[in-house]
């Protein structure tokens, strides 16, 4: 049964309510005796659950450009997502992603940063991010795609609060000559040749759908400057290993499917279906194994997200095809110091003598839908609050005890998981 | 740091079964589809002295690349049209070669170079992201791959079986046919004793084996991938490029300029793996109809590259296919006489005129009808024309305005290319000019 988890202050504005819950939850932190473990949190006037559990696994999973009615509507052709796991755990409805695009998604959630004209057109060449300046919230003004070693990530936090993490990439490492297995990206101011998927051929016999965009680590010169990118940034088959014992599990595993498996291709350059039948399949293969790992039965938590929704309409007429991109967002996301558009914006091109014409109506991700899996979750929560990749890297800096919040993770009044998600023991 | 070469022979053999499907499949897709390929007139020259480390396959296949008794004509091997000294391109300027039982069938394409890419050619794909949203908003979903002009043949196997049965090429009419001409040929003992001594009771995989040989012949001799350029040099940092090779490096690779780069790509791989100098997609150009081409004599005639003729499988009733053709790998491409898949250009500098003027200067390379208007892209039916990249630098240009290279330019861009030229293929076509003039002297 799907429970819908009620607002516990129904007079209270909904605003001031989140913004109460938000500095309570701070304060709490604050005076936390512990770095990261449990910040067990009542508020006043609600029930007791705790808001934050003491989660020490968390394991996030990126999908690829789905809007929240494909995935989790009726008849959706990722039932094992939509169905199974959502009776099992918390389906946020109203998450959404940051940005149309996707690079400028996963930096919102591994670092914070707004998007960027570069960032949000996937950085087709791997170039370094020009800072000219600060702005509020931790925004760093500039353009380009790697970010300079004063710009911190989610990783870089953990380091410095003693905890571990990993990236997990599907495909990295498949063909040499495109990626190397770890650490894997384009040489600095190189075009990026993973943009596209490589399909199999007698040298690479797997094909290689490893894309760097989709790897937020590799964005930032504070994680691929260091050593331990190379020992932390892995390919995806590592992760059965590693999850064998809690103390081989790191803290944060970061996971991206190749390119197939994420449901970005369809078809897929390997001669798979794509989409989110591909998703299904990969799920069907990766979920139980963590769900089975120590780490996770010990105090685990899984996050299956989406980088943008994507929605928008086609509509063709005798001139040519106009496509609508919503680019819609949430709580109150801001557009960032460095993007600097006037919406909506056009761009059009021809494809085959037909003039396509791409409205882009705002800078957002559009609603995407989220879920959530976990010992502390009561199976069939849905939350209605809205969440989007910001929120998610406030959550994961409060569950690990981090006391800085990370670009817009910081915005005023954002909203972390709370006891809307956390509903179980 | 080179690329390394393709599977063993072993790894191969464990696919047999399917291998043997998919080669009688495609033995009775070429009997009745007809002719593919190319062929030549003159004899394949010797091969090549140096041999690396063969396995006993390699070594087999070897024999066969240049043993022209395999063909109807009796004068047509693999290394007729795949000439080891012109980097296993073309040994001549004839936009097609001709094969058949009398050397008098015209192919109806021009021939690539076999050098560098065999290893890697993906599969044949159409890879679309999922969203159609976004199929729309990003134009760049090129399909990719597959061996030959059109990407028709997913393995090299499947593509070394072509010319064997080709009626433009080598000719055999059935698997019968060839099966018989390789027991009787001088390495027939070889082939029992690598596949076996009852290898000649089965045709069909009497066959398969011969082409799995000249496969692993094409993927482990060193000749097909010998590095030895200036341009690998200059990577290696053991030769230095003059002025002019760097300034024509730099058009080459400008997305404001050549644009080649972003096809022909010529940057080292993550792991120092020298570059191919293709991304194996498909391009349509629109080349101007070669009337060199015997088959261009009928003007129903369209070769459509993706779309067919030769492609019969659903990619090709795409009609946003039509048009295109596989980005060719382009080193050696100086010491070639034939360019594009239709072979309409001779030279280099002609090659690279046309890519830059095609649309400042239309008029210098399609025909302008009388009072008429320019016909440009007139090798393809009028309704696939719309297919043509006019999008991509330097193909977006508009009559009237300045092409992106000028003659000086183009100089340096020749020069850059002539850096991909590999050591010994002077020293090839010097020593089969050499042999050529002792042979003329008899």
């Amino acid at each position: 049964m799907h429970r819908e988890s009620t607002p516990p202050d129904r007079e209270m504005p909904f605003m001031t309510k989140r913004l109460l819950s938000g500095l309570l939850f701070v304060c709490v932190i604050a005076f936390s005796s512990t770095a990261f473990s449990m910040h067990a949190m009542t508020a006043a006037g609600r029930d007791a659950h705790p808001v934050i559990p003491q989660i020490r696994h968390v394991f996030v999973i990126t999908l690829e450009n789905k809007n929240f009615s494909a995935t989790f509507g009726p008849r959706s052709d990722a039932p094992y997502l939509a169905d199974t796991l959502r009776a099992r755990g918390a389906l946020l409805t109203q998450y959404y992603g940051t940005g149309h695009s996707s690079l400028d998604n996963y930096i919102a959630m591994m670092g914070g940063q707004a998007n960027n004209p570069q960032t949000s057109a996937d950085c087709q060449t791997y170039a370094d991010f020009h800072q000219t300046g600060t702005a509020p919230d931790g925004q760093v003004v500039g353009q380009g795609c790697v970010y300079p070693a004063s710009v911190k990530t989610l990783a870089n936090q953990l380091m410095d609060a003693g905890l571990t993490w990993k990236g997990y990439m599907g495909d990295m490492g498949n063909d040499p000559a495109r990626e190397s297995a770890t650490c894997g990206h384009p040489q600095l101011g190189a075009p990026d040749l993973t943009e596209r998927a490589e399909a199999p051929s007698a040298a690479v016999p797997a094909g290689d759908m490893y894309a760097t965009r989709h790897d937020p680590f590799m964005y930032f010169h504070a994680i691929i400057d260091a050593p331990v990118c190379n020992s932390n940034v892995v390919n995806l088959r590592h992760l059965a290993d590693d999850l064998r014992s809690i103390s081989t599990t790191p803290n944060f595993s970061f996971i991206t499917p190749n390119l197939c498996d994420d449901g970005h291709d369809s078809p897929c350059a390997n001669g798979e279906p794509g989409g989110l039948k591909s998703i299904n399949i990969f799920l069907q293969k990766l979920i139980p194994v963590i769900l089975n790992s120590p780490a996770y039965k010990q105090d685990g938590l899984i996050i299956i997200n989406f980088d943008e929704g994507g929605t928008g309409t086609i509509k063709e007429s005798n001139t040519g095809t106009v496509v609508t991109v919503d680019g819609a967002s949430c709580c109150q996301q801001q557009e960032g110091p460095n993007l600097g558009r006037q919406y909506p914006i056009e761009v059009k091109h021809m494809s085959h003598g037909r003039l396509i014409t791409t409205r882009t109506l705002s800078f957002g991700g559009d609603r995407t839908g989220a879920l959530l899996l976990s010992k502390y979750i009561r199976p069939g929560t849905v939350s209605s609050v809205p969440y989007n990749h910001y929120s998610l890297l406030k959550s994961l800096e409060l569950i690990f005890g981090i006391h800085e919040y990370l670009g817009y993770a910081g915005q005023k009044g954002l909203v972390a998981f709370g006891p809307d998600v956390f509903t179980g023991n | 740091m080179n690329r390394t070469p393709g599977p063993t022979l072993f790894s191969l053999l464990r696919w047999q079964p399917m291998a043997m499907m998919r080669t009688l499949l495609l033995v009775g897709i070429l009997l009745s589809a007809g002719a593919l390929c190319v062929t030549a007139r003159m004899r394949a020259s010797a091969p090549p002295a140096e041999t690396s480390q063969l396995s006993p396959a390699a070594s087999l296949g070897k024999k066969i690349f240049f043993d022209p008794t395999l063909s109807a004509s009796g004068k047509m091997a693999c290394a007729t049209c795949h000439n080891p000294a012109y980097a296993y391109g073309p040994p001549n300027a004839s936009a097609v070669q001709y094969g058949g039982p009398h050397l008098k069938s015209s192919g109806y394409r021009a021939v690539p170079s076999l050098r560098y890419i065999l290893n890697y050619v993906p599969v044949w794909t159409h890879v679309q992201d999922t969203n159609p949203i976004e199929q729309l908003a990003e134009a760049d979903t090129a399909p990719t791959g597959g061996y030959t002009w059109d990407g028709r043949y997913n393995s090299l196997h499947a593509q070394a079986m072509l010319p064997f049965f080709s009626t433009v090429e080598m000719d055999n009419r059935s698997v019968n046919e060839l099966a018989t001409k390789l027991s009787q040929a001088s390495y027939a003992g070889e082939l029992r004793a690598v596949f076996g001594k009852d290898i000649f009771a089965q045709p069909a995989r009497a066959v398969a084996n011969a082409a799995l040989a000249v496969q692993q012949f094409e993927l482990q001799d060193n000749s097909f991938h010998p590095y030895t350029s200036k341009f690998d040099q200059w990577l290696d940092g053991k030769a230095t490029l003059t002025p002019q090779e760097l300034r024509g490096k730099q058009l080459f690779d400008n997305p404001n300029s050549g644009n080649c780069a972003s096809c022909h790509i010529d940057e080292r791989g993550a792991n120092g793996a020298h570059p191919l100098f293709t991304d194996f997609q498909f391009e349509a150009l629109g080349v101007p109809r070669n009337n060199e081409i015997p088959w261009n004599r009928d003007p129903r005639y369209h070769d459509m590259g993706l779309c067919g003729p030769f492609r019969k499988d659903a990619a090709s009733k795409d009609p946003a296919n039509c048009g295109l053709f596989r980005t060719p790998a382009l080193r050696n491409v100086a010491i070639r006489h034939v360019f594009f898949h239709n072979g309409r250009f001779h030279s280099l500098r002609e090659a690279l005129q046309f890519y830059v003027q095609r649309d400042t200067n239309p008029e210098k390379w399609y025909p302008v009808p009388p009072g008429g208007t320019v016909e440009k892209f007139n090798d393809l039916p009028a309704a696939d024309r719309k297919n043509v990249d006019t999008i991509d630098m330097p193909l977006d240009r508009h009559p009237g305005q300045k092409p992106v290279w000028n003659e000086h330019d183009i100089d340096d861009v020749i020069a850059f290319l002539k850096t991909l030229d590999d050591q010994d293929v002077p020293e090839r076509m010097n020593a089969l000019g050499a042999e050529t003039a002792h042979d003329s002297a008899k």
